[in-house]
């Protein structure tokens, strides 16, 4: 990360300076503070970003709200920069939105260097789309492309395939799949 | 409804991370806990004081006052998370979700939330340690969490 610039974003100071020290750690170029959204969305007006962090507690604009502020209302490239959202207790009525704000990564405290680093890996080697509709835009939601079930609406030609077609051999003898299963001793 | 447009994004992180030169994955790791390590003291400190806080909201027991509990035990979890601290995260949490439960259905009992407060002192003051006691302490908690 040693050309990266990150934004970190928390209300809480010393949550800051502890994210920022990790991220001191981890050897990135440039580590940009704040602690409103306010000021982090004239950050993302003014700079060339590479990854955000912010904390989904955030008082006025929430980290949700934040999100779905990036990934809608600014221009491409910027909205499809990756957005980790840091959670400490998801209150019963931000659950939704934490599910449709648009976030490449929502990551549950507690919050280790080791939990930090893995995250931010996984996000160098995501391979998922793009997602842009009326009521969702960000990375696609699912890891897995199977999709809906078969002939349920909603399928996308890119989802893999679930269903199981007819068999194209014989059957195994039960005993042949009881020695692949548990290999036994014989005597000769 | 307008169709959903899907399309691959190269982010300019994954090209950074995949470049050669910088820290090795294991170096940045210990690097980064070496420098969180060094607020341990102080975050441990700023728990302690706002348990202070939250027993004073408690033995003031004003009406209305659900958020503010929310919010210090919301707290307390941002403080404890970058540390091993699993039981005094797992108490600030059952606070978190008993008070959110309670704002949401409009009713209100003090006890529930003392009830953590003590047991977030105990675990504190016994250093985070998980064991038998940290274990009694979090299935109350627990139980109180799970009361319909």
């Amino acid at each position: 990360m040693a050309r990266s610039s990150v934004l970190l974003v928390d209300h809480n100071q010393k949550s800051l300076d502890m994210l920022s020290s990790i991220f001191q750690g981890f050897g990135v170029k440039e580590q940009i503070k704040r602690m409103t959204t306010e000021d982090a969305i004239k950050v993302v007006d003014e700079r060339d970003l590479d990854l955000i962090l912010i904390d989904s507690s955030m008082p006025d604009m929430d980290g949700y709200e934040f999100t779905r502020w990036l990934r809608r209302d600014t221009p491409a490239p910027v909205r499809y920069t990756p957005v980790i959202m840091l959670v400490g207790h998801a209150a019963q009525s931000k659950v939704q939105n934490s599910r449709d704000c648009g976030a490449s990564f929502v990551v549950t405290k507690p919050l280790t260097p080791n939990v930090l680093l893995q995250r931010i890996l996984w996000l160098g080697s995501d391979e998922r789309q793009f997602v842009e509709a009326d009521t969702y835009v960000g990375p696609d939601r699912r890891v897995r492309n199977f999709g809906p079930p078969l002939g349920v609406p909603g399928r996308r030609s890119g989802d893999l395939s679930e269903h199981v077609g007819a068999a194209s051999e014989a059957n195994m003898e039960q005993s042949a799949i009881d020695m692949m299963m548990k290999p036994m001793k014989v005597q000769l | 409804m307008s169709e959903a447009r899907t399309f691959k994004v190269k982010s300019s992180l994954a090209k950074q991370l995949f470049e050669p030169g910088g820290r090795l994955v294991r170096d940045a790791e210990r690097l980064a806990g070496e420098a969180l390590d060094t607020h341990r003291d102080e975050a441990m400190a700023m728990i302690a004081a706002t348990l202070d806080e939250l027993e004073a909201v408690c033995a003031e027991a004003a009406e209305g006052a659900g958020k503010r509990v929310y919010a210090l035990g919301a707290k307390v979890i941002d403080l404890a998370a970058f540390f091993d601290t699993g039981p005094l995260h797992d108490a600030a949490w059952s606070l978190c979700e008993v008070s959110d439960r309670m704002i949401n259905a409009g009713i209100w009992h003090w006890p529930s939330i003392q009830v953590h407060l003590q047991a977030m002192r105990l675990i504190l003051a016994s250093g985070c340690r998980t064991g038998r006691t940290s274990q009694t302490l979090l299935d109350g908690l627990r139980k109180i969490s799970q009361r319909p």
